[in-house]
């Protein structure tokens, strides 16, 4: 029995110190890392909207704040929301920096894990930029009637972007402006 | 209705989307050292269901009701890899006392299943993907299928690759992991189902 | 003499992937590309060098019945600090190393040389043998991820290397060609030896 009391109490001390001393290092690490996500979202706004020096929060999308942006002269520089879909094999999550006039400013994907070599190539700077100056009526994939060229071989994770990116800009115009713009009478493609 | 057709997603992205051996790389020590022979693999197979099971229902309990409320979530794989070693113990010791026959099957594969990193993957992927607690349970459940099918399919093959004619080289190991990569090719096939 | 040789039995003679086949699980996983090969092999030298050098001095302590549980518990003491450190300073890595970084704790090689080796024998052996070990699992690491890249996407760490006619062979970073470059690499072992 005696024994037995010394096995839990040996075996109590190591679990004490190891818990211990994670907490302390853990008290260290967790506002870095708090702050290390707080800014890498911050940095992906500011490559998305360039023009624009400070960002109030208008409204939620995606379990995300939607911001307005304005420039150094306080107008208006455009928006900033977070398009979340599944693509392929994961969820795929853009920065989408929006214009004034309700076109894209920048894209940048922030989360993915799509297959390494196809779809994991949305990630490359040629076809992020393709998304540029365009509104949610070309927001689709070419093979749906759109702009958007497909990624090689990964033609879902392409129309997963553009279609997380369309439905972001409707809704944004709808709570910004509260109404639809005239050039739309292109039939919604069905997924 | 809604709830059936969501088990059913599940149990096919967790056995054959994204099984846990071959689309992640999860248990693969005994994937290999175990699936020399069929009846052998099998018990694994049921061991490791049985452990996984457990461990996804301990685990997000202990998650739930201990490390969250505490505020010591990084306590996390301590905790884990400590619940799931007490546990492989006494479901060794329960099955010794009540089922002589079922530990005569699958006792000498339990202690083996401790350091099986696909049931501390499973744990902590329950935590990661913010299942609820039945949706954590059948994941471990799904998971320790899908990892007993690739089991034995692999033994299966093993049993016949033994008389096959191979160059010495390649014999046991190595042409173990090029059957593997043949049925991860096939597995390739599932990605990118879903419902 | 003897001394060295703890430190360079585990880089070829007793190599922890090729040779004894241990820890196959992050091996195949995050060797897609070199930089993840490089980050999971000094996250689990740390891991192993740090819980030997504990292991070892405090060995008189724990009574042989509880050695395996204290085992476990200085790992997984040792793999969060390097979990959390990671997530604090290399976040990007941390992130695509994932679920692998926590399960450190059950990769068999530390395990295995903290109740072979560590257990056993003094501190400085057990330094020697946990960075030989580490450094023999991060260089198997490496091979099988040059591999992988360079025949997968035509890059290395991230560069390209190869000629833009070159067509990536894709399958090579995904899920199978781990497999198949393991087993070709387990198979050029072989040969070797005979």
């Amino acid at each position: 029995m005696k024994y037995f009391l010394r096995l839990g109490f040996v075996l109590l001390v190591i679990t004490t110190v190891a818990s211990g001393i994670l907490a302390y290092i853990n008290s260290l690490t967790e506002p870095i890392i708090k702050e290390n996500q707080r800014k890498a979202k911050e940095e992906a706004r500011m490559e998305v909207l360039p023009e624009a020096v400070s960002f109030d929060s208008i409204s939620y999308l995606n379990e995300e704040v939607i911001y307005a942006g304005k420039n150094n002269e306080g107008k208006l520089a455009g928006y900033t929301f977070v398009a979340s879909l599944y693509g392929y094999s994961s969820d795929v999550k853009t920065m989408v920096g929006v214009t004034p006039d309700f076109k894209v400013n920048k894209i940048k994907i922030i989360e993915q894990t799509e297959t390494p070599g196809l779809g994991a190539n949305c990630t490359k700077p040629e076809f992020q930029s393709l998304f540029e100056g365009k509104n949610e009526t070309v927001m689709l994939v070419d093979k749906d009637g759109g702009e958007i060229v497909s990624i090689t071989g990964a033609t879902i994770t392409t129309r997963t972007i553009a279609n997380s990116i369309r439905t972001g800009l409707k809704f944004l115009r709808k709570i910004e402006v509260q109404s639809e713009p005239e050039e739309i009478h292109r039939e919604e493609v069905t997924e | 209705m809604e709830l059936l057709a969501k088990i059913f997603a599940m149990a096919i992205a967790a056995i054959f989307v994204q099984n846990f051996v071959l689309a992640r790389f999860l248990g693969l020590c005994p994937y290999i050292g175990v699936s020399k022979k069929l009846d052998s693999a099998l018990g694994m197979g049921m061991a490791v269901i049985f452990v996984m099971t457990m461990a996804s229902t301990f685990t997000w309990l202990i998650q739930t009701y201990l490390l969250v409320p505490l505020k010591i979530e990084f306590l996390q794989t301590i905790a884990f890899i400590l619940t799931i070693a007490s546990l492989v113990q006494l479901v060794e010791m329960i099955i010794q006392k009540t089922a002589p026959a079922l530990y005569k099957a699958l006792g000498v594969f339990l202690p083996l299943i401790t350091t099986n990193c696909a049931v501390l993957g499973v744990a902590i992927l329950n935590i990661n993907e913010e299942y609820t607690f039945i949706f954590a349970i059948l994941n471990g459940l799904f998971a320790g299928l899908g990892f007993t099918l690739v089991l034995i399919l692999m033994a299966g093959i093993r049993e016949r690759l033994e008389r096959a004619e191979l160059p010495r080289t390649m014999r046991g190991m190595p042409i173990a992991m090029i059957v593997a990569g043949c049925m991860a090719l096939a597995f390739l096939g599932f990605s990118g189902l879903k419902f | 003499m003897s001394v060295i040789k703890e430190f360079t039995k585990g880089i070829v003679k007793e190599n922890p992937v090729f040779v004894m086949a241990l820890g196959l699980c992050p091996v195949l996983a995050v060797s897609s590309s070199v930089e993840n090969a490089i980050g999971m092999g000094a996250a689990a030298t740390f891991v192993l060098v740090f819980s030997n050098i504990f292991i070892s001095l405090i060995k008189g302590f724990i009574p042989r019945k509880i050695r395996i549980p204290s085992y476990i518990v200085v790992i997984a003491s040792f793999v969060t600090i390097v979990d959390m450190v990671m997530e604090a300073y290399v976040p990007a890595l941390h992130k695509n190393l994932g679920l692998f970084i926590p399960l450190i704790v059950v990769n068999c090689i530390i395990l295995g040389r903290a109740e072979a080796f560590a257990g056993k024998n003094n501190l400085i052996r057990s330094i020697l043998d946990g960075f030989g070990m580490g450094l023999g699992f991060t260089l198997a690491l490496i091979v099988i991820a040059s591999i992988r890249e360079i025949l997968g996407a035509g890059q290395f760490l991230g560069y390209n290397v190869l000629p833009a006619t070159f067509k990536p062979m894709l399958v090579a970073i995904l899920a199978p060609g781990a497999f198949l470059v393991m087993g070709l690499l387990m198979g050029l072992m072989n040969l070797k030896k005979k």
